[in-house]
């Protein structure tokens, strides 16, 4: 069954083609869906269960999932891209459809259809982990399973979940220079335990040339980026290749 | 002028013999403490070994003032949260705070009475003192607070923290308000101690996490009230990119703003008036940690050109930063 087959317009810039700023159009005709998104938009995770309970009853629930659950993210992803809406805002909105597609998931049975596997950390000694927050709720809304090994992660144990979830990309995020030393480290054990998956380092100590100098590494400039690259890696790229297209 | 009458020129409006140069946040460098012998983790939390790296800045850099501590948990620690040592491996780095936090949101932080004799803090009073009998009136003595917002983070963790922004707002407050005690009492006794500028750092009140509109409903205030009850010049240092925020940055009271070059000092001074004293440079982890002297001193132009007043690293140096490259600083202060 496929659950996500259209992700063409999430996460994607808008600023080019503007109708309103400043405040989130409607996503869907129908008003059921429309007020689902709604509470995803307002970032309201209490709210939204008793709507999608009450659409569960007539509504499938891979439709709402589809037509409200994404479709209200996608809007708060445009509002982030605009600087309309702030870091908490984008937190509260991802917890919010996370509650809608859990109750959806009950519904179907089983966990959703997701596209691949992504395994994300921020380095070892490093506590800040609001980069990779952004980055899980970012690919968690475009469709992606999100291994999430959180703040402080010791080098094995990326390669270790590496090992176990065969993920299509693995992300590292480091704020402080002390710590994204450990991204060679972690680079090199892949490579010896042959996994040659795309390794995207970002965050704020952490610059290209220092991320192109070991291989496995691809740049990730921003969060906002890490949706497209899980497509590209799941498409099959290289990391060569991803470097090529994301760096340099 | 020695180094604390250039410092202080700048801060009373005079023109000073040539532009000082110095951190807002932690210079101290791997290089510097075999140099000074005094080494991490000591330098976090013995007071004598704390004033011997800070000296670095002087003796080794060049550096127009000295500055303790290295990190961001002395606050925290003295309020319940446990430290977490810097350490990696082989490798001596920068404490943060340990997880869980000591506080959820429902729940009403205390303000303890020993708050000065908690945690770390004595040793960090034992080398503000230590520093003042080194340089006495010769090199000035900055002295490091953090931001209230970021204490509740601390308190509170930032991902909670950040969600109340939005969805319980007013639960903040009471997190805010203990931060500010918190921040305002330790600078009082380090300025006690021999202190002549307090630097607050308050890395999580940026437009990178909290939105612009959180900063002026709620940081704002502290933040006033914080800077008028402090008796010296004071920094105000927030990371990131602060131009939706740097005007009301200006209305604090503090009496400079310490900007990372992300952040326009052309938007600070239109926003901000004359008055202010705008401090920044390089930025610590792109350019200090991993380019060249040249690169640095390229850098530095372009922020002075910018309209920096006061060259400094952009935030906290990486304790792995060449010596050159701090160096490279100084000569380019030295030609202004």
């Amino acid at each position: 069954m496929k659950v996500l087959d259209d992700f063409s317009n999430i996460f994607k810039r808008y600023d080019l083609d503007l109708e309103v700023t400043g405040e989130a159009r409607a996503v869907s005709k129908d008003a059921t869906m429309q007020e689902i998104a709604q509470f995803v938009v307002d970032g309201d995770d209490e709210g939204i269960l008793p709507a999608v309970k009450k659409a569960l009853e007539s509504k499938p629930p891979v439709d709402i999932i589809n037509d409200a659950l994404i479709a209200g993210m996608n809007e708060v992803s445009r509002l982030w891209d605009e600087g309309v809406y702030f870091l908490p805002q984008v937190i509260l909105s991802s917890d919010a459809m996370n509650v809608g597609i859990a109750e959806c998931e009950a519904k179907m049975g089983k966990a959703m259809d997701r596209k691949s596997t992504v395994v994300t950390h921020t380095a070892e000694g490093d506590i800040h982990d609001i980069g990779q927050v952004i980055v899980n709720a970012l690919l968690n809304a475009n469709g992606f399973k999100v291994v999430n090994l959180g703040a402080d992660v010791p080098v094995e144990k990326v390669v270790a979940a590496c090992k176990e979830h065969r993920p299509v990309m693995v992300t590292g995020t480091a704020l402080m220079t002390t710590t994204m030393t450990a991204f060679p480290k972690i680079a090199h054990q892949l490579k010896a335990a042959g996994l040659n998956i795309p390794f995207i380092c970002g965050g704020g100590a952490v610059c290209e040339e220092y991320v192109t100098g070991y291989e496995l590494g691809v740049w990730g400039k921003e969060a906002s980026q890490a949706p497209e690259m899980a497509e590209d890696a799941t498409a099959g790229e290289s990391w060569e290749s991803m470097r090529s297209k994301w760096n340099g | 002028m020695n180094a604390k009458e250039r410092v202080m020129a700048v801060i009373n409006g005079q023109k000073p013999d040539r532009m000082p140069c110095f951190g807002a946040n932690s210079t101290v460098t791997y290089e510097q403490m075999e140099k000074v012998n005094a080494y991490w983790p000591e330098g976090h939390d013995v007071g004598e070994a704390m004033a011997k790296q800070a000296l670095a800045a002087y003796s080794v850099l060049g550096f127009d003032a000295v500055r303790v501590p290295f990190c961001q948990t002395f606050e925290a620690v003295a309020l319940g949260c446990i430290r977490k040592p810097g350490k990696v491996r082989e490798l001596e780095g920068v404490p943060g705070i340990e997880h869980p936090p000591p506080y959820k949101l429902t729940d009403t932080p205390v303000f303890p009475d020993d708050f000065l004799s908690r945690g770390y803090i004595p040793e960090l009073i034992k080398a503000v003192k230590f520093l003042k009998k080194e340089v006495g009136d010769e090199v000035p003595i900055v002295a490091g607070i953090i931001g209230p917002f970021t204490i509740a983070g601390s308190l509170l963790d930032s991902v909670p923290l950040l969600k109340a922004t939005f969805k319980a707002p007013e639960k903040i407050r009471p997190f805010l308000d203990v931060g500010e005690k918190a921040g305002t009492m330790l600078a009082k006794a380090l300025v006690d101690a021999g202190a002549d500028i307090i630097s607050c750092e308050d890395m999580t009140a940026s437009p990178e996490l909290i939105a612009p509109k959180t900063y002026l409903e709620f940081e704002l205030e502290y933040q006033r009230k914080q800077f008028d009850a402090i008796p010296v010049p004071t920094i105000l240092h927030i990371c990131g990119n602060v131009d939706a925020i740097v005007e009301w940055m200006g209305q604090t009271g503090a009496t400079i703003l310490s900007l990372e070059p992300k952040a326009s000092a052309h938007l600070a001074r239109e926003k901000c008036g004359s008055r202010i004293v705008l401090m920044g440079g390089v930025d610590t982890a792109t350019t200090l940690f991993l380019k060249d002297a040249d690169t640095v001193k390229k850098g530095c132009e372009e922020s002075i050109a910018d309209g920096i007043q006061i060259l400094a690293p952009g935030c906290a140096v990486a304790p792995g930063t060449p010596t050159e490259n701090l160096l490279a600083m100084v000569d380019v202060a030295k030609a202004h």
